[in-house]
């Protein structure tokens, strides 16, 4: 893992020497703080605004986007430049190169997840009472949704050479399995009557999806815990089960890369 | 240090490296040769762990087999891919601590180390200025430098010198000159003179598959037939062309003797035989009176070779294309016939049929004592001269 770690710096060094980040650092904080100022005039109450600018619809929109942008270049970037010939020839395996990778873009948007800490701070400074459990509970939850989506992204990186397709990639894979539960229970509203003559049969069909479903719902889980301050273990084992499984095959995708040539 | 057996990779339908198999011996240059496309580059990115073969008996470097023990090749081996990937917002002396960190070279070492090397390869004054400001050829050197920092066992630059101006490509020249009594090098190149002057041996590929495998000149005698060479002559004489070979073919050693164009007044042979006959065929020349303009030991390069191979098979597979072509080694073919169509003497420049004046150029007959201001013409009576009526 010395090797994630050598690929980490250097990973997380060039992000910022990349005029790109900063533009995504400036946009980001700057509708932040317009969005927050938004939401604090719409709801008028301070604990209203916090929630709707950590966890609010806006929220997930970020976390759709700015995963997809990071890591986008991640392996894109690389292999249109030729410089993947080289990481993938250094004395460091695969897995080491992705991990690393996918920790400095986690580490960027940890920092600027962290950012709108500060509106709690803000808040607490001019004399309200921020619910500081629920505030960090959701930083956590941010960083971990993150995690999983930033492997997302670097999967779909893989697979071609071109940053913006892999983004785009990204974006519609995050957003599906966003909606996941929500198809699922449309879709079955659809074809239910058909799979079973009783209504226990049904119920039955029904309970069995909803089980899988629950299993990939990142919004549900996020919802459940982290955003009312709670640090479930198995709430945070869901998000890295997840991270790892796409992790390990963002590996094997840059594997079936070198057997294609 | 090298071993590569039975090595075929395959890229969907197409074969880039087709049952290829070599060796390079500790502390060996040894250099790729082929054209685009024949499997060099594929060849080294299996050996630098990049792509797997397709199917292979053994590919090990270092004594370690490229597919099952993949960290310990890439620890022992510097390769410096085509194009050069280098981080261009990294400065010269970061991309470099990164590869001493890959490497997990230790921290104190690793500050002279990199300075030792961007010395060696000549830019250590630029090792503040950021990769990507810098020129193809300082480039090229830093990432000869990134390969070299690890001190590897095996050295794999493909097309070190491709894209450097000639200064720049002599630099290089050095370099690799200088790395070889410390390092084996294999290098590539579709640039002939280049391999001639770095790599002592040469491996050439064609098609995925190596046609040939040696030092320069066993290959050109291989590859040329047995022939290592001969003597061209070219010289101006009274006597028929064909008297002239037969004087030239009754000297001892001499094998064959080949009749080649006219020339103005000059009659071109190839003289084959055991080794370099021009000590033997200039004696003759002098006692025969023959004006000399020509007197070469000719040995095919290995460009000649290597074009007659590529096209040649190229030749064998598609369809015919004449030989001319197919024979762009000029000094070699045979061309016997004169050609005096319509008994007219082509004089000058081959191919023009325009008459000129020239100088009689037979040192013993009236060159000495004529008039050097006037030209002399071929009509006159000139013994340097056959008679086309007479040969028509």
């Amino acid at each position: 893992m010395i090797g994630a770690g050598v690929v980490f710096q250097r990973e997380f060094a060039g992000l910022f020497r990349a005029p790109f980040t900063w533009v995504v650092l400036l946009v980001v904080l700057l509708l932040n703080g317009l969005l927050f100022n938004g939401y604090l005039t719409a709801s008028g109450n301070v604990s209203g605004a916090l929630d709707g600018a950590l966890t609010g619809f806006s929220f997930w929109v970020w976390m759709v986007f700015l995963p997809a942008l990071l890591a986008m270049r991640l392996v894109a970037e690389e292999s249109r430049s030729g410089t993947l010939e080289y990481l993938l020839t250094a004395p460091v395996s695969d897995l080491a190169v992705v991990t690393g990778k996918w920790l400095a873009a986690l580490a960027f948007l940890a920092v600027l997840g962290a950012s709108s800490l500060s509106y709690a701070g803000m808040i607490q400074a001019v004399g309200g009472q921020p619910d500081w459990p629920a505030v960090m509970g959701t930083w956590v939850g941010t960083v971990l949704v993150a995690a999983l989506f930033v492997a997302i992204g670097m999967l779909a990186s893989t697979f071609t050479s071109t940053p913006l397709l892999a983004a785009f990639l990204s974006m519609v894979a995050c957003v599906s399995w966003l909606l996941v539960p929500l198809l699922a229970e449309q879709a079955l509203g659809y074809v239910l009557p058909f799979l079973g003559e009783t209504a226990e049969a049904r119920a039955s069909i029904l309970a069995a999806i909803r089980g899988v479903t629950a299993n990939m719902d990142a919004f549900g889980h996020f919802q459940r815990s982290f955003r009312i301050g709670v640090l479930d273990s198995s709430e945070v084992v869901f998000f890295l089960t997840w991270t790892a499984l796409f992790l390990f095959l963002t590996a094997r995708s840059l594997e079936a890369r070198r057997w294609r040539g | 240090m090298i071993e590569v057996q039975d090595l075929t990779r395959r890229f969907g339908p197409l074969i880039a490296v087709d049952g290829l198999s070599f060796r390079v011996e500790r502390g060996e240059v040894v250099g790729f040769l082929g054209p685009n496309g024949a499997g060099k580059t594929t060849t080294m990115r299996i050996l630098s762990g990049y792509l797997p073969a397709t199917s292979a008996g053994t590919v090990a470097v270092a004594g370690h087999d490229v597919l099952r023990d993949s960290m310990a090749v890439r620890r022992s081996i510097g390769y410096l891919p085509e194009s050069v990937p280098l981080y261009p917002e990294l400065r010269v002396e970061e991309m470099m601590r990164f590869q001493g960190k890959l490497h997990r070279l230790e921290r104190r070492a690793l500050r002279t180390r990199i300075d030792e090397v961007l010395e060696r390869v000549g830019v250590l004054d630029r090792s503040r200025q950021l990769v990507g400001t810098l020129s193809r050829g300082l480039k090229q050197r830093v990432g000869l430098a990134v390969a070299l920092l690890p001190d590897p066992e095996v050295l794999i630059l493909d097309e070190p010198t491709s894209g450097l101006d000639p200064i720049q490509r002599r630099e290089v020249r050095r370099l690799v000159a200088e790395l070889s009594d410390q390092h084996t090098v294999l290098l590539s190149s579709h640039i002939l003179a280049e391999i001639e002057t770095m790599a002592p041996r040469v491996v050439i590929l064609h098609e995925g598959r190596k046609v040939a495998d040696g030092d320069q000149s066993s290959i050109i005698e291989s590859l040329s037939g047995g022939a290592a060479g001969h003597v061209s002559l070219e010289a101006a004489a009274a006597a028929e062309p064909d008297r002239m070979a037969e004087l030239i073919g009754s000297l001892p050693g001499v094998a064959r003797v080949e009749v080649g164009e006219r020339v103005g007044i000059h009659h071109s042979f190839s003289v084959f035989g055991e080794g370099d006959l021009r000590e033997d065929v200039g004696a003759l020349a002098m006692t025969q009176g023959w004006a000399l303009r020509e007197l070469t030991w000719k040995r095919p390069s290995l460009e000649e070779l290597f074009t007659r191979l590529v096209i040649g098979t190229l030749d064998a597979e598609e369809e015919p294309v004449p030989r001319s072509v197919a024979e762009p080694a000029v000094e070699v073919s045979s061309a016997p016939d004169l050609p005096l169509a319509g008994g007219e003497l082509p004089l000058g420049a081959p191919g023009t049929s325009a008459q000129k004046t020239i100088y009689s150029l037979n040192p013993f007959d009236r060159g000495a004592s004529r008039d050097l201001s006037k030209p002399v013409s071929v009509d006159d009576p000139s013994p340097a001269e056959d008679d086309p009526e007479s040969g028509a």
